[in-house]
């Protein structure tokens, strides 16, 4: 019985995406946006089921539908592998695209080929499950491509402007110098192992060197890794929403996510898995830094995604995929969360992508900029937020490896320098007052733009905790290691935090002379300021606060008129859930009277 | 070009910079007057190349664009707003004469191309190796 629930679910999850996108094909009118994006909530909550399957008893499967070619002894097969990796992948790449559409509803509403966007976005969605459930490398490099091809016609969406075409061919060339790797794995399996099924892969001899570098080689392309990394800031050119499902959330985890499905022919090689050490660490560094000198809002956010992506690869050289697809889940709430935000703040300032003339937004965009903070400490590691649980494990578990100091070290700068970037970002978009021309009223009343991201707040608030306590560690967790090493992470940050406002104040203000020591003896070291002024005044403020507070709240609002509204409205709610279809209505009366007089006889 | 809207701190300092800072302005333009004098940037086309490969020196690495403008995030997003080629035919002969090295590449290409269209994408001869159109061929 589970697995009939199990496989159905799959396949429809994968059915009910593939149906929008291809009614245009069949010279139907094609679905309106509103629908679309009701059908990826539809595919959201049906692939749930085979999650919490997996999740109650641990049910993985591999489905294997028919072969496409057979010749003598090799086979391509069309199969589906449902591990733990694409099962939690696929909810969470369709919640991500769900609150994506919705957003785009409202962000894309005045482009003349909305319809057109939306096709695309769910061809893109496809390929990326196509690429994350497949079993055969065949299927696997179908997604690859079909990936790489839905990101060009997307980030080239405004084809008039130059750059945003130079740009697309930048996305395209630059991951074909990845697929070069790829295809240099598939066809040295395709030779030397004679089968294109993963799960077959594991079993065989795979002691040579030359498809694990095909590996890198591809997850540097696609997941732009330090040498094949420019396209990911010129990426930007797209629309916002296009920013956030591909470059942030699901394309460019892509190549990470290859090394994590083939892992096992990586880790018989030390020698790779420190190359991946390295190469992550220095993009994770180098982008950071880059980050951290960005005016525009939208290139921070794409440089910040790369420095996660190079420590999603760090995580990969200490040999922990499972790690890895931790942080590939968390980063995707969090970082298309950011993007939409600057979505929403570039849209209601007409297009301003600039932080230096940006300012004040927390006044006149409340839960965008809530959200932009929340994000951001997310991204920093906060402790207890999503970020934290996947992010501070793998500072841990570089901490406690045996493994190349440099790459340490600079994994820890760059963690510093992500404190430091976002915290740049806000402070411009957020703090102080505005710097952009006068507009009209800047607002936030649609609910398709808030819906989406208070729904991702809620996700990266949550996801990191929910993701930890459901699944089991396929490697043995550290239990103890010194104090200092289990706070280095969180250290780390508060000090780039400290670092960066200082700097910032220097700007800003003239230093003032303080007073030395010995003036503050005589002031008995200011215990009466504190403790007779100053908590006091705090504790009475406080109070006063709370109390008018909690007086508007209450008396004179809740006891009086929106008291009454909740009570009146839930009774007229449920008193009027007639809906006058009687016919409807009468024949269900029939319908079932005549069953029950039949069962009864 | 006023912001949204403006705090006390603002009011007030406002008022300071329109005195204060409109000072310092007028210092540096007079000082750059007195380098451009100095240095004669106007005088020659070296003088002027001399003068550009200065202010490249100088410039600054990732100055504020306005987001219609040129080169920026939101400039030529729609096909629909761009005036086509043809256009140029349409302006009056003073014009025209302002830019006449330009304008007689454009004749010479025109003269040189058959007439309902060029039929291969071969260039043709008035289209010179390494130039580019923009500067009238010039550079």
């Amino acid at each position: 019985m589970h697995n009939t629930i199990f496989f159905s679910s799959m396949l429809s999850t994968l059915f009910i995406i593939i149906l929008p996108a291809m009614k245009s094909m069949l010279n139907k009118t094609p679905p309106t946006p509103n629908k679309m994006k009701q059908a990826v909530q539809l595919a959201f909550m049906i692939s749930l089921i085979p999650l919490l399957l997996f999740i109650n008893n641990g049910m993985e499967a591999t489905l294997t539908n028919f072969s496409l070619l057979s010749i003598n002894n090799f086979n391509i097969k069309l199969s589906f592998m449902l591990d733990s990796y694409s099962l939690m992948f696929m909810p969470i790449a369709l919640f991500v695209t769900w609150s994506i559409l919705e957003f785009s509803l409202w962000y894309m509403a005045l482009d003349p080929h909305i319809t057109r966007f939306f096709k695309y976005l769910l061809t893109f969605l496809l390929a990326m499950l196509t690429l994350v459930t497949a079993n055969s490398l065949f299927q696997f490099f179908i997604g690859w491509e079909g990936v790489g091809i839905m990101s060009f016609l997307l980030i080239g969406w405004w084809f008039s402007r130059a750059d945003a075409n130079s740009s697309a061919l930048q996305a395209i060339i630059y991951n074909r110098i990845g697929d070069i790797g790829l295809i240099l794995m598939i066809s040295w399996s395709a030779m030397n192992l004679s089968t294109w099924q993963i799960n077959d892969l594991f079993s065989l001899d795979t002691s040579h060197m030359i498809p694990s570098i095909g590996l890198i080689l591809a997850a540097t392309g696609k997941s732009a890794q330090f040498g094949l990394h420019p396209w990911l800031p010129a990426a930007m050119e797209g629309p916002t929403p296009v920013s956030a499902l591909l470059h942030s959330s699901t394309m460019v985890v892509a190549g990470i996510f290859l090394l994590i499905r083939l892992h096992p022919t990586l880790e018989k090689h030390q020698l790779l898995l420190t190359m991946c050490l390295c190469l992550g660490a220095i993009t994770t560094v180098f982008t950071a830094i880059c980050a951290l000198t960005q005016n525009d809002i939208k290139k921070i956010i794409a440089f910040s995604t790369s420095s996660q992506l190079g420590l999603m690869m760090v995580t990969i050289g200490l040999n922990q995929p499972q790690l890895a697809f931790f942080h590939i889940s968390t980063h995707a709430f969090f970082k298309a969360m950011l993007f939409l935000c600057s979505g929403s703040i570039i849209h209601s300032l007409a297009n301003e992508q600039d932080i230096r003339m940006m300012g004040g937004v927390k006044n006149y965009l409340p839960i965008t900029s809530s959200c932009l903070t929340i994000g951001s400490l997310a991204l920093m590691g906060t402790p207890f937020l999503s970020g934290f649980y996947s992010k501070d494990t793998i500072i841990e578990t570089m901490n406690n490896s045996h493994l190349n100091a440099w790459a340490l070290s600079m994994t820890i700068l760059a963690t510093m320098l992500t404190a430091a970037y976002s915290l740049r970002m806000v402070f411009y978009v957020q703090m102080n007052s505005p710097r952009h021309k006068a507009l009209s009223p800047i607002n936030e009343n649609s609910k398709t733009l808030i819906n989406p991201i208070t729904r991702l707040a809620l996700g990266s608030l949550v996801a990191g905790l929910l993701i930890m306590t459901a699944t089991l560690p396929s490697k043995t967790l550290l239990m103890t290691m010194p104090t200092m090493m289990k706070l280095l992470a969180l250290i780390i940050t508060i000090l780039g935090i400290i670092i960066t406002m200082d700097t910032m104040n220097w700007t800003t203000t003239l230093p003032m002379k303080t007073p030395n020591f010995n003036f503050y003896l005589s002031n008995q070291l200011l215990f009466f300021n504190i403790f007779h002024r100053s908590l006091p005044m705090k504790a009475l403020k406080f109070s006063q606060s709370m109390a008018t507070m909690t007086n508007d709240l209450l008396w004179s609002e809740k006891a009086g008129p929106k008291g009454m509204t909740m009570m009146q409205l839930p009774m007229t709610n449920l008193a009027s859930s007639q809906k006058s279809l009687m016919k409807n209505y009468l024949t269900t009366f029939i319908i079932t009277t005549l069953l029950t007089m039949i069962l009864l006889t | 070009t006023m912001p949204a809207y403006l705090n006390h701190q603002q009011k007030v300092l406002w008022r300071y910079k329109r005195d204060l800072f409109r000072d310092q302005y007028r210092f540096f333009a007079c000082l750059l007057r007195a380098h451009f004098d100095e240095k004669r940037y106007g005088e020659s086309n070296q003088a002027v190349d001399a003068g550009e490969e200065e202010f490249w020196d100088r410039q600054h690495p990732q100055p504020y664009i306005f987001p219609d403008s040129t080169g920026s995030t939101s400039y030529e997003r729609y096909d629909c707003y761009k005036v086509p080629e043809w256009a140029l035919d349409l302006l009056p002969p003073s014009e025209k004469a302002m830019y006449p090295d330009y304008f007689k590449v454009i004749q010479q290409i025109q003269e040189e191309s058959p007439v309902d269209g060029p039929w291969t994408e071969a260039l043709s001869p008035a289209h010179k190796k390494g130039t580019c159109l923009l500067y009238g061929g010039i550079m």
